[in-house]
């Protein structure tokens, strides 16, 4: 821990030495007071990026208070199950009036129907605890780093580690931090070398998940007939792809948890586009406008491209259970080179290969 | 305790909690730790430091936030709630350790209370503005836990595990007086005062002869043997373990019946009172270790310690709270294990200790966490004694502290005087904590140790300002910064 303890001998014996005694080669020199730079840390995580994320997530995986909206919907929601266990139950009735053997069939696929529906009801919730969960950890992971806090980070991480402890291609990885344990290191050191041993397979996964769900989009747009195709088809691949880096980062998004996790990835582009405006902004008009020149079609084609990677990368920012600390958080132009003339992903040595060119 | 009892306690605190919920937000910290852990120390500066938030121009806890953000508007001690308990004498103990003849206070001899009242202002949300809570420390003895888990035994249990730990290598010279004693004693003979009181008075002096200084020992139930208070000399305390068999009941005028009659006094007037009235009522609490004299002593001691820290805190009722059983059963949500006098070392080791002290209380700690408990383990020190230096000497530098040690307190060839002020270089723990828990040594010399933690005289504090302290305010943030936000 201390730099000075490394010239020392391993085991120095006690010592004491009276300050009206000292010998003339001996100093003693005080120290600054550690506990005060160690308390004024601040336990919240101010940058900017960061906070928009955690934003997002609260916005997208913790909806607060009650609305009516929600009371609608919840009475709506009591009203159908009523509604339909009462057919339900009448038409198993029907089918005993008709015969017992009927009936008796009706009934068991009436309870088939209930279990299914207990388990898919039940899989939400757990979607739902496990997307809570991983925001939590982020958060968590984020605050572990700036306050180098060693407890916090130890118990994070071995919540992260466990996260991954089923995926077989993280074996490796997940094996050595847990060798690490039980090791001092302090709380910023530990988050980081767990980001560099589990994130980057996962990342560059997301990555590719991107590049393909972006160069899909802007050529099926750019070849579309009708502006009705492109638009079914843009929103079916943003939440395809949404949902696929859920997936990559560990989350396994129902049908509820789609929805939020879309709220989410909406709250974080509306937090975020104000900060996008000088990283890409310029680009994408600069873009839209040489290729628009060439065709309006392919002009938009580009532009949803565009957009498609914007919605991908948010994506990744809220799923993600750590923020971006020793990894650079990637950009529009290192997901979809291809947009913006193509020649970038070789020059970067990015995976993805541009094979097909729009 | 027979059902209908538990039933009826539970009913009562129930009730208790209930006035509490509608009266105002309470929150009941419990403070323990085994003798000489630094309790006293521990509440009166915790209570100063409190009671002078946004007095002061500068925050002296950082890390507590609602401080921090300057949300406190005052803090100030309030009178007695409970009539019947003891109020913690804090004017006593704090004009002790800042008086002109600065001392440590008197030690915790029996459960006390105090209540604090801050004054605060809410954050945000639709109940924001000023808002005030009670805090009401309640400080009793760590042996007074041990005792709980004899309202399950049977007083042959109970004899058979006393002699069987008596006998371990640690103990048997400590016990020979009394287990040669005893082994002269009929249980089937006929009661005889006189003998029950020679007996408990061996007893006695073999459970002190553990706690002694350089042995530093933990105790062995019953934990109100070494601190009767006015229960001293009362048949409830006057009975000793007797070599006798499982299921062993004495006809009646025997010894032996006369010893069970009065181990049952014992848990029936004593033990179960302090249960019920208030140990099942604590919300949070904090155990303090002083794990340093055990490092001191030996491997033999800190194992004694561990042994002895996992029985208290095998006594909590831990578990989540919801609003449900924050009525009806009040849990105990979150537990912080705090090893005191964290400035008697240096800053860097204190991440050493901490795991030293994790590994001390890791079944315990696994325990809680399982029920859904929070628990940290920080190293901390209350009041400050000591402030850091380095000691460069020739081409060494060593990472030492600077204070006044006690009087009596001797290291490397000092013997000091209590007026001196001296650099101290402890030694270092071991990197490895399950090292400090191997080997056979107990009241080891000084020439053998590895590691020597002297203990040091409060310090000069300035009169208006709290003392120093050492993550005492992540210790506020922990135990109830969540109530205040």
């Amino acid at each position: 821990m201390s730099d000075a303890g490394n010239h020392r001998p391993e085991r120095q014996r006690p010592r004491a030495f009276r300050l009206d005694q000292l010998d003339e080669n001996m100093v003693v020199a005080p120290q600054a007071d550690y506990y005060q730079t160690e308390a004024v840390k601040t336990p919240v995580v101010e940058e900017p990026a960061e906070r928009a994320t955690e934003e997002a997530q609260r916005k997208g995986f913790f909806p607060g208070g009650w609305s009516w909206g929600g009371v609608l919907l919840s009475a709506l929601g009591a009203l159908a199950s009523i509604a339909f266990g009462l057919w339900l139950d009448s038409l198993v009735e029907t089918l005993f009036a008709k015969s017992k053997a009927l009936g008796l069939l009706g009934l068991g696929l009436a309870g088939l129907v209930l279990v299914a529906i207990a388990v898919l009801i039940g899989r939400e919730i757990s979607v739902l605890f496990r997307q809570q969960a991983i925001a939590r950890l982020h958060r968590a992971l984020a605050l572990a780093h700036e306050t180098d806090d060693g407890a916090l980070a130890r118990q994070r991480v071995s919540e992260l580690v466990s996260l991954y402890a089923d995926k077989p291609e993280m074996d490796a990885a997940v094996r050595r931090l847990r060798e690490l344990k039980g090791e001092i290191i302090d709380g910023a050191a530990r988050v980081e070398i767990a980001e560099k041993a589990l994130m980057p397979g996962l990342d560059s996964a997301a990555r590719r998940e991107i590049a393909r769900a972006s160069r899909a989009v802007s050529m099926v747009t750019a070849i579309a007939p009708r502006a009705i195709i492109d638009v079914i088809f843009v929103a079916a691949q943003a939440l395809r792809l949404i949902r696929k880096i859920s997936e990559i980062y560990g989350g396994r998004p129902g049908m509820l948890g789609a929805f939020r996790l879309a709220r989410a990835v909406a709250a974080h582009l509306t937090l975020t586009s104000a900060m996008a405006i000088g990283d890409s902004l310029l680009q994408q008009i600069v873009g839209h406008g040489v290729a628009s020149r060439i065709s309006s079609k392919l002009g938009e084609g580009v532009l949803n491209g565009l957009l498609t990677a914007r919605i991908g990368l948010s994506a990744m920012a809220v799923c993600r259970p750590m923020p971006f600390i020793a990894q650079k958080p990637p950009g529009v132009s290192d997901v979809a080179p291809f947009l913006f003339g193509g020649d970038k992903s070789e020059k970067n040595g990015q995976p993805e290969k541009p094979a097909s060119r729009t | 305790m027979t059902i209908l009892d538990t039933l009826f306690a539970e009913a009562r605190n129930g009730a208790a909690n209930l006035t509490e919920l509608i009266r105002g937000r309470g929150l009941r910290l419990g403070v323990t730790g085994l003798s000489r852990s630094g309790k006293t120390v521990f509440i009166t500066a915790l209570t100063r430091q409190l009671a002078l938030l946004g007095k002061t121009g500068k925050n002296a806890l950082p890390a507590f936030r609602v401080a921090e953000e300057g949300r406190v508007l005052s803090g100030r001690l309030e009178p007695q709630p409970d009539d019947n308990v003891p109020r913690f004498a804090y004017e006593d103990h704090l004009a002790a350790l800042t008086g002109p003849d600065r001392h440590w206070p008197e030690s915790t001899r029996q459960i006390s209370q105090l209540r604090l009242r801050l004054d605060f202002q809410r954050r945000e949300g639709f109940l924001g503005g000023g808002a005030s809570m009670t805090i009401d420390i309640i400080d009793y003895p760590g042996e007074w836990l041990l005792d709980l888990p004899l309202l399950q035994k049977t007083y042959a249990e109970w004899s058979r595990e006393t002699f069987d730990a008596s006998a371990g290598a640690a103990r048997a010279s400590l016990a020979s007086d009394w287990r040669g004693f005893s082994a002269t004693l009929n249980p089937d003979g006929p009661e005889n005062e006189q003998i029950a009181r020679r007996a408990a008075e061996k007893f006695t002096a073999y459970l002190r002869a553990s706690r002694a200084d350089s042995y530093a020992l933990s105790t062995l139930p019953p934990g109100r043997f070494l601190m009767p208070g006015d229960l001293e000399g009362s048949p409830a305390l006057t009975f000793a373990p007797l070599p006798v068999a499982e299921g062993y009941v004495g006809p009646p005028g025997s010894l032996g019946a006369m010893m069970e009659r009065r181990y049952e006094a014992y848990k029936t007037f004593v033990v179960k009172p302090f249960f019920e009235n208030h140990f099942a009522r604590l919300d949070r609490q904090i155990v303090l270790v002083d794990a340093l004299a055990a490092l001191n002593s030996g491997a033999e001691a800190v194992r004694d310690l561990q042994r002895g820290l996992n029985d208290v805190l095998a006594a909590f009722r831990i578990g989540n709270n919801s609003w449900f059983n924050t009525l009806f059963r009040p849990r105990i949500d979150k537990i912080l294990i705090a090893a005191t006098k964290a400035d008697h070392l240096h800053h860097l080791s204190h991440d050493r200790l901490e795991l030293i002290l994790r590994q001390l209380a890791a079944r315990s700690i696994a325990r809680a966490e399982d029920y859904g408990a929070q628990v940290d383990v920080i190293a901390l020190a209350a009041v400050r004694a000591t402030r850091e230096a380095a000691i460069k000497y020739g081409r060494d530098t060593l990472d030492a502290i600077v204070g006044t040690p006690l009087a009596g307190e001797s290291l490397d060839g000092h013997r000091f005087d209590g007026t001196t002020e001296a650099a101290v270089f402890p030694g270092q723990l071991p990197a490895d904590p399950r090292l400090a828990f191997r080997g056979e040594t107990l009241a080891m010399p000084e020439h053998m140790a590895d590691v020597r933690f002297l203990r040091f005289r409060p310090p000069q504090t300035p009169p208006g300002a709290p003392p120093g302290q050492i993550r005492l305010d992540r210790a506020c943030q922990f135990l109830f910064g969540d109530w205040m936000s």
